[in-house]
């Protein structure tokens, strides 16, 4: 995870002097795009710490050395959804709560009810509670 | 140990469904799918649908400004219509989501992924995208119309002073969400490349769609929520009373620094996948390696950083942005532009090469987007910039930049990877004439239009008189425009009478020297994309598995040949 983490990191070197020169620059006195460029730079340190931190700590996957084998992540990679009405609800619900914003408030309100539901739905789908199958 | 096998040789049953599938439940497990491929196919197809609509509608523009006066359209304002929604439709609704869909069905493939890592907020990202596109064009179905302040709205057109109805808000709230989509697509793209490679496929193994597919993710990230923003703030200005953009406050070049702050990182989340794409094609149609794999990363790396800092070089002429800076940076970009075209060149150096389509398509996008990358270099220095701003030259460089690379790189994927898709190959032949007509056609068109900018037409005008001058090229033009829309012909003539008549592709990579994992899986793949992942030791698996004759490459070992040279040195 070295790798993706510097490709993260960087990001520091380049946008952080780049917003330093742009800034100075201007004489600080554009406030779109130098603090945009610093935030990106700040964008880049939080991925690019974290996945620092974390190859740290879980040190080479197998993913990560060269002489890895298919074997080695046998197993459980991970939960995939076989299907899922979830994402077209919540998806409509968004769409029906952006549609109002621009034709006429009351309609937000049915996109966000629906929301709700499709928040919860989504959510809970796969739970079956601590002790069930 | 370890068993090779040849990729002629291989069959693979998969056995014939005896239970008939109803059509409803065909729709069903379609809408209702996490399966990555299924919702790539949604993004392309969606988006190639909405291509053709964006076609029709820059048709339309073309064949009213065939000759002066107005002869097709009713008013002006339809004209203005037409040319913002084509802009946006184009940007937002093909390019965007085409990558989407590239990225979503080869990305996982690539890397020997399951899945993608969020399935359903993979399905979700897609919805989004086209409930938030349908919502933009909605506007055509309201009294008033479309959108017409142009694609980037500038302040105070886009205010409802100006542009007064309710096609502008649909505009304005149908992009915001479809962007939503697009951030969360790209968060999915970006943790299944860091999260679910195969062993082995270490970072420097990648191919480099997937590590194209990875930055162009992480520009994503970068710039749409600045769309976002900026949008909201829009919203709020033309539905609710507030005053962000109003000039008195300075708000026009607030948007137009928020804007382009969106809009320039934008123009290369819709260029690098689609370098990926024809990287992976070069080398299998060279029957070589790509030439300088670490060399062609950090060119990429390089040009989505250096494009975060260059947005206001399409503001020279508001007069209020810092020059220099912005004119230094835009240039730096042409050198890791550069890197690219030397690295793909060499690519094809000495190799040897055949022009199945898929080829001839990437060669048509290096020779169209070199032009459009030239004329780049013309206007990033602002004194030249001053005197084509908003003119015909200034359509002409981006539509050499981004048809160049969409386009033309869009057909050289769907050619090279259809018969992956559908595991049916497109007819050769049908391709061909596509190429050319579309060749033909598209420089046809928009290489007069340098001149006509050159010569003063303004971008955007509905109409021009015959004192102008501008008759002429505009005729060559437009007849032009109508060769390139009929080559769409023979290609759905491609398209179905390969679905009803073409033969089965029986192994796993038909093209013979396919080298990345998507190559090492059936035509199409079963629902989890690999019955067997083979032995990863290079950043070509694929041609390990079926030509292992190949394997034992030597390569150099100096200093530019390791940071520069191929991903793997002497580690077999």
């Amino acid at each position: 995870m070295k790798i993706e983490s510097w490709l993260f990191l960087g990001g520091i070197f380049f946008f952080l002097p780049v917003a330093l020169v742009y800034g100075y620059m201007t004489n600080w006195d554009e406030w779109v795009g130098m603090p945009a460029l610093f935030m990106v730079t700040g964008l880049s340190a939080m991925i690019g710490f974290y996945l620092y931190y974390t190859a740290r700590r879980v040190g080479p996957r197998p993913e990560d050395r060269l002489d890895g084998e298919i074997h080695e992540n046998a197993g459980v990679v991970g939960a995939f959804s076989p299907w899922s009405w979830w994402p077209i609800v919540l998806a409509t619900a968004a769409a029906i709560g952006f549609l109002g914003l621009a034709v006429g408030f009351w309609v937000l309100y049915i996109g966000a009810g629906l929301a709700v539901i499709a928040v919860i739905g989504w959510t809970y789908e796969y739970s079956r509670g601590d002790h069930a199958h | 140990m370890t068993t090779y096998e040849y990729a002629t040789d291989e069959t693979r049953e998969i056995a014939p469904r005896v239970v008939p599938v109803s059509k409803g439940r065909i729709i069903v497990n379609w809408i209702t799918s996490t399966d990555h491929k299924t919702i790539g196919y949604m993004y392309l197809i969606a988006s190639f649908m909405f291509f053709c609509i964006g076609g029709v509608m820059a048709l339309l523009i073309r064949a009213e400004l065939f000759e002066p006066g107005m002869q097709l359209l009713q008013t002006k304002e339809q004209y203005n219509q037409l040319f913002t929604m084509h802009g946006t439709i184009m940007l937002l609704m093909f390019a965007t989501p085409l990558f989407a869909g590239f990225a979503n069905v080869i990305m996982p493939l690539q890397i020997g992924a399951p899945d993608v890592a969020f399935p359903r907020l993979n399905a979700l990202a897609f919805w989004l995208f086209l409930f938030g596109s349908t919502i933009a064009v909605a506007g055509y179905i309201t009294p008033q119309g479309a959108a017409s302040f142009g694609w980037f709205a500038y302040a105070p057109l886009s205010n409802t002073t100006f542009s007064p109805g309710v096609g502008g808000d649909l505009w304005v709230f149908g992009l915001a969400l479809s962007g939503f989509g697009t951030i969360l697509g790209a968060v999915n793209f970006i943790t299944t490349i860091i999260c679910l490679r195969a062993p082995g496929m270490t970072m420097w193994r990648m191919p480099i769609f997937t590590w194209n597919t990875l930055i162009t993710g992480i520009l994503v990230l970068m710039a749409f929520p600045p769309l976002a923003a900026a949008l909201f703030a829009l919203g709020a200005d033309r539905r609710f009373g507030a005053h962000i953009f109003d000039p008195e406050a300075g708000g026009p070049i607030l948007w137009q620094h928020l804007f382009w702050f969106f809009g320039h990182p934008e123009v290369y989340i819709i260029a690098l996948p689609f370098f990926g794409i024809v990287s992976e094609i070069f080398p299998v149609f060279s029957r070589k390696p790509i030439f300088g794999y670490k060399g062609l990363v950090f060119a990429t790396i390089a040009i989505a950083a250096l494009s975060v800092a260059v947005w206001a070089h399409h503001m020279y002429v508001t007069g209020s942005v810092l020059l220099p800076f912005f004119g230094f940076m835009t240039m730096l970009i042409a050198v890791p532009t550069g890197v690219k075209f030397f690295n793909w060149i060499g690519t094809m150096w000495r190799g040897s090469i055949t022009f199945e389509t898929p080829m001839l398509w990437s060669i048509g996008f290096m020779a169209t987007f070199l032009f459009g990358g030239l004329t780049g270099i013309i206007l990033s220095a602002p004194p030249l910039d001053f005197h084509v701003s908003d003119t015909y030259f200034v359509v002409a460089h981006f539509h050499y930049v981004v048809f160049g690379t969409v386009v033309f790189a869009m057909f050289a994927g769907f050619y090279f990877w259809w018969p992956k898709w559908t595991g049916k190959m497109l007819n050769e032949r049908f391709g061909k004439i596509h190429f050319w007509l579309l060749f033909i056609g598209f420089h046809g068109t928009f290489l007069i239009q340098h001149w006509l900018g050159v010569m003063g037409m303004p971008r955007r005008y509905a109409d021009y008189m015959p004192e102008d001058g501008f008759t002429a090229m505009n005729q060559f033009s437009t007849v032009f425009a109508f060769v390139l829309g009929m080559s769409m012909i023979p290609f759905f003539w491609n398209v179905w009478i390969t679905h009803r008549h073409g033969k089965k592709v029986e192994v796993d990579d038909p093209w013979g020297f396919g080298a990345s994992l998507e190559w090492a899986t059936s035509c199409p793949p079963p629902r989890h994309n690999f019955h067997s992942i083979p032995r990863i030791r290079s950043e070509r698996p694929a041609l390990d598995l079926h030509h292992p004759e190949l394997g034992a490459r030597s390569t150099p070992t100096t200093t530019v040949a390791k940071v520069f040279g191929p991903a793997d040195q002497k580690d077999k």
